[in-house]
């Protein structure tokens, strides 16, 4: 799994590109958490080049959007492909999670 | 023609991804579709990281058996540890969609397979079968 992070503007965007597992998954959630703990933070995880999830990769994201209810932040997860995507559905996440098809309607949402 | 594959891992959560490439191409041959070579490597990779977490509590001088199993019109996987026992169909399914991080593990090797069977008789440790009709058709009695 690699994981490449960057600014636009004051949100933080982690572009992910692997396979997110039990094994993978803690080192994003250490990246995750530094950007959580700073209020009205705002993040976007761009999932292009993610070919398969887990629950502990899902249970990664339930983590960072809880962070970012209580500290009034926002987490936008974008460009789930299909595999993802039905991972997401098979556990009801994809009506909890902010889901984007792209980057920049992922950006605008983070603006709302 | 039945035909039987087997082999060892340590409880290592470094081993999921080369347990699921061997069980895509596996399964790949064998003429299942990507929608369910894709529910079997979740599955299966379900039942190794709660056997890695909970079973060998991250002990990794644990081990898994891993078997696939082909019948005509099914697979089965069976994975078998020598942790602690714990029957997982005895375990509450979550409340969906959870609330809380965690616990979607078990429900996804659940409600992925065709059928999941705990075998009672392994005292030792867990023996767990995982079935998966081949085109979705359950076999004739």
């Amino acid at each position: 799994m690699k994981i490449s992070e960057r600014k636009n503007g004051e949100v933080v965007v982690f572009e992910l590109a692997g396979e997110l597992d039990f094994h993978t998954s803690p080192e994003l959630r250490e990246k995750m958490q530094a950007v959580s703990q700073k209020p009205g933070h705002r993040m976007i995880v761009n999932l292009k080049k993610v070919s398969y999830i887990d629950s502990s990769g899902l249970a990664t994201f339930v983590e960072a959007l809880q962070k970012a209810k209580r500290s009034g932040g926002k987490l936008v997860l974008t460009d789930l492909a299909v595999s993802v995507k039905s991972v997401f559905e098979i556990a009801k996440l994809d009506k909890v999670f902010t889901l984007a098809a792209s980057e920049t309607e992922a950006l605008s949402m983070t603006a709302a | 023609m039945d035909a039987e594959i087997s082999w060892s891992i340590p409880a290592d959560s470094a081993e999921l991804a080369g347990v699921r490439a061997r069980l895509r191409a596996i399964l790949g041959s064998a003429g299942f579709d990507d929608k369910a070579v894709g529910e079997v490597l979740l599955a299966v990779d379900e039942r190794l990281s709660n056997i890695i977490r909970h079973a060998y509590a991250g002990r990794r001088e644990g081990r898994i058996d891993l078997k696939v199993f082909f019948q005509p019109h099914q697979a089965r996987i069976s994975v078998r540890d020598y942790g602690e026992r714990f029957n997982p169909l005895k375990a509450p399914l979550p409340q969906l969609p959870p609330t809380q991080p965690g616990g979607l593990g078990n429900f996804l090797t659940r409600a992925l397979m065709d059928e999941v069977h705990y075998d009672e008789t392994c005292t030792d440790g867990n023996l767990l079968h995982l079935i998966k009709y081949l085109k979705n058709k359950k076999p004739a009695a």
